[in-house]
């Protein structure tokens, strides 16, 4: 019932914002010939301006609720439940500029106020051609749409299947980036002292496949891998000729998702470097793009080892077009092969569980804008063949005006089988809104 | 082209600023190309502030604020845009790069700093509403005069009235716009585009022209909406040409670090 007053509380700020802006418009009616009388001139100052203002403080309180519709033993029926107020700034300096994003979070699902930076970091140039930011930030590389080959910094799961803004799904690292950038190539280096796994199924609010148990559920303890507390070292080298964009990627730290387990069976995260390439480029009427990524498996060189993860080679192919006006579509195929998978398959301890060599998914992007951008309607299909599972994520996105806006949207899991990468997370089904407001 | 172009257009390029507006031009490619460069091409490079004020059919109002950089490699040539939003809050630190080629489709991509990701805009994607405004994405560097088949229909004492219609139809929106162009400034003053019924639905016009370091510019202009509603108001300043932008800004590094120094007023 928790979620059903949520939603009650949150229709009631929808309706309040409104009648706010009813008494905005009585407001314009008496300077009808400037338009922009309303907004003094004070408001042409901008973080650009000459003289510093202070600090410009900006930000969001956000609520949302979601729900699944089966229940399940040891979980609520809540998937989301939360009320978050973020602040964000950006002090100029001469030499140097800081972006702080600060963020206060009530959640509801597992009754917890946590206080979380979601940027602090310090950016300036040392050199002509070399620029650092060092601190808090959230860094994304790479080709694919919501498929990530060779970008291998930390990923929020939990908020993605959740309904969270899509920009949760990237979280925040501590890391030191430093960029160089020549005639010939730019080079990107992310070292993160302290390695940041992504935020994986625990199991607190949503169900996975427990392969121990043979069986989907929650375990009554949460699921928490040690951080093994070395470093990781992302790489890209990457150039733009003419329309085309070049880029060749490089990784040394661990599987971001504790898909290892040790002698104990305790999860851990096993050692992992990658490499890999993509290139984008228009194409007929839209945008072609390709990536590649092998993961090389270095607790399993010879792939016979079942506590660790074998290497493996990913491909992706994408292409995306407008079909007619405000309306785009992007499909993308995506392939993962494991390396040594007769002896994947020797080791295995249920042979008929083991993952199959090849494993393929197809992806769907419809996106549609109406009334300029203000109604956005948007649905992503994952859908494998080989494990015959999919995910759809149907979402509608209403902007309101420059301060409100509400979306809401379905999480959709299935499958044939319980174990496979979506089939397991069928009973995390979900649907939810957010009422956002813009300060 | 023939001889008597090729003299048309020396007159025009040479002859014209020394004679001013005393004698009517009568060639189409030239009012086209002189248009387009008052509108787009002023000084080497530009640096603006700019806001729109952007209000729906129910007279709903909202505010983007932006800073616009612009370097041109030739005069009526390729082009870098970039633009840098600070208003709304919501889309504050959101940039926009395009890269504008004469030979093929331009190049476009957003840079959104939630994500830190460079999304590439494909090609087809450009008369879609630019941030929720009533310009579109085209608009902002301006549409390839050689997309459409220019005719002169009328000059009057102060304006050339041309109708331009497209190459590719399946490509736009209009059958046909028509364009009203200072016959002294060669800005574009007024532009309606027509519907497949003929109707006009959609209006651009300059409101307010200023001379800023000896080029006239349009310093207000309005996008309306006869039939659905709705306008859009943009308007610049702080409008300074030749500042002497280095081309390496119009790039990916700063789409990420925006380059404050050249940002600034009186900046560089």
């Amino acid at each position: 019932m928790r979620w059903i007053a949520a939603v009650l509380f949150w229709s009631g700020l929808l309706l309040y914002g409104g009648s706010g802006l009813a008494f905005a418009q009585d407001a314009d009616a008496a300077t009808e010939d400037d338009p922009f009388a309303d907004f003094e001139e004070a408001d042409w100052d901008d973080p650009w301006a000459e003289e510093q203002q202070g600090l410009d403080w900006s930000g969001f309180i956000e609520g949302a609720a979601g729900a699944r519709w089966n229940s399940v033993s040891n979980l609520d029926r809540l998937t989301l439940g939360e009320l978050r107020v973020r602040a964000e700034t950006r002090h100029v300096a001469e030499h140097y500029s800081i972006d702080f994003k600060g963020e206060l979070l009530w959640d509801q699902v597992v009754t917890d106020l946590d206080a979380s930076l979601r940027e602090l970091a310090v950016s300036f140039t040392p050199a002509r051609f070399v620029d650092l930011k060092i601190g808090r930030q959230v860094l994304t590389w790479g080709t694919g749409d919501l498929l990530f080959l060779n970008d291998l910094f930390p990923k929020d799961f939990i908020s993605f299947f959740a309904g969270r803004d899509e920009d949760y799904l990237k979280s925040a690292a501590d890391t030191a980036r430093v960029s160089f950038y020549t005639e010939v190539v730019n080079i990107d280096l992310a070292w993160t002292p302290d390695f940041a796994p992504d935020d994986y199924l625990y199991g607190e609010r949503f169900v996975f496949w427990n392969p121990a148990r043979g069986e989907v559920g929650a375990p009554a303890v949460p699921r928490r891998a040690p951080a093994p507390g070395d470093d990781e070292l992302a790489v890209r080298l990457f150039r733009t000729v003419g329309p085309t964009e070049y880029a060749i990627y490089g990784y040394d730290g661990r599987w971001k998702q504790p898909l290892g387990s040790d002698a104990d069976g305790r999860p851990t995260f096993p050692r992992l470097r990658s490499w890999g390439a993509s290139i984008r480029t228009p194409w007929l009427q839209g945008l072609f793009n390709a990536e590649t990524a092998f993961y090389d498996s270095l607790d399993d060189p010879r792939g016979d080892d079942p506590r660790v993860p074998n290497s493996e080679l990913r491909l992706l192919l994408g292409y995306e077009q407008e079909l007619v006006r405000n309306l785009t579509a992007g499909i993308q195929l995506y392939a993962e092969r494991i390396s040594d998978h007769d002896r994947l398959v020797e080791n295995a301890p249920l042979p008929a569980r083991a993952r199959d060599e090849w494993r393929s998914v197809a992806t769907l992007r419809l996106t549609h804008r109406a009334w300029r951008d203000a109604l956005t309607s948007s649905v992503f299909i994952f859908a494998s063949p080989s494990d015959e599972d999919f995910y759809l994520r149907p979402s509608l996105s209403w902007r309101r005006d420059d301060h409100w806006s509400l979306s809401g949207g379905v999480n959709l899991f299935g499958g044939r089988e319980a174990h496979t990468f979506f089939g397991q997370l069928e009973d995390n089904s979900n649907g939810w809104f957010r009422l956002r407001y813009n300060y | 082209m023939n001889s008597g172009k090729w003299i048309v257009a020396l007159l025009a390029g040479i002859a014209f600023p020394l004679v001013a507006s005393s004698e009517a031009l009568t060639d189409v490619d030239t009012i086209v190309e002189r248009a387009n460069l008052a509108a787009y091409y002023s000084g080497e490079d530009g640096r603006s502030e700019a806001r729109m004020m952007i209000e729906d059919s129910q007279g709903r109002r909202q505010l983007r604020q932006f800073t616009v950089l612009r370097r041109n490699e030739d005069a009526g040539g390729d082009q870098d845009y970039m633009v840098f939003f600070s208003r709304p809050s919501d889309v504050r630190g959101t940039v926009f790069l395009v890269a504008k080629h004469m030979d093929r489709d331009d190049d476009r991509w957003l840079y959104l700093p939630g994500l830190d990701l460079v999304r590439r805009i494909s090609a087809s994607d450009k008369r879609t509403s630019f941030v929720g405004s009533h310009f579109y994405y085209e608009d902002v560097s301006g549409r390839n005069p050689a997309l459409d088949r220019h005719e002169l229909v009328e000059t009057t004492d102060a304006h050339y009235v041309l109708e331009s219609t497209p190459r590719d139809p399946a490509a736009v929106e209009f059958v046909r716009y028509v364009t009203r162009v200072d016959r002294e400034t060669f800005l574009p003053m007024k532009t309606e585009y027509y519907d497949g019924q003929d109707r006009v639905y959609r209006v651009m016009e300059v409101v307010q022209v200023e001379d800023v370091q000896g080029y006239p510019t349009a310093t207000r202009s309005l996008i309306s909406m006869p039939l659905e509603g709705g306008n859009t108001l943009m308007e610049f300043r702080s409008i300074e040409y030749d500042v002497g932008l280095p081309d390496d800004i119009f790039s990916e590094r700063y789409l990420r670090q925006p380059p404050t120094r050249w940002l600034q007023r009186d900046g560089g």
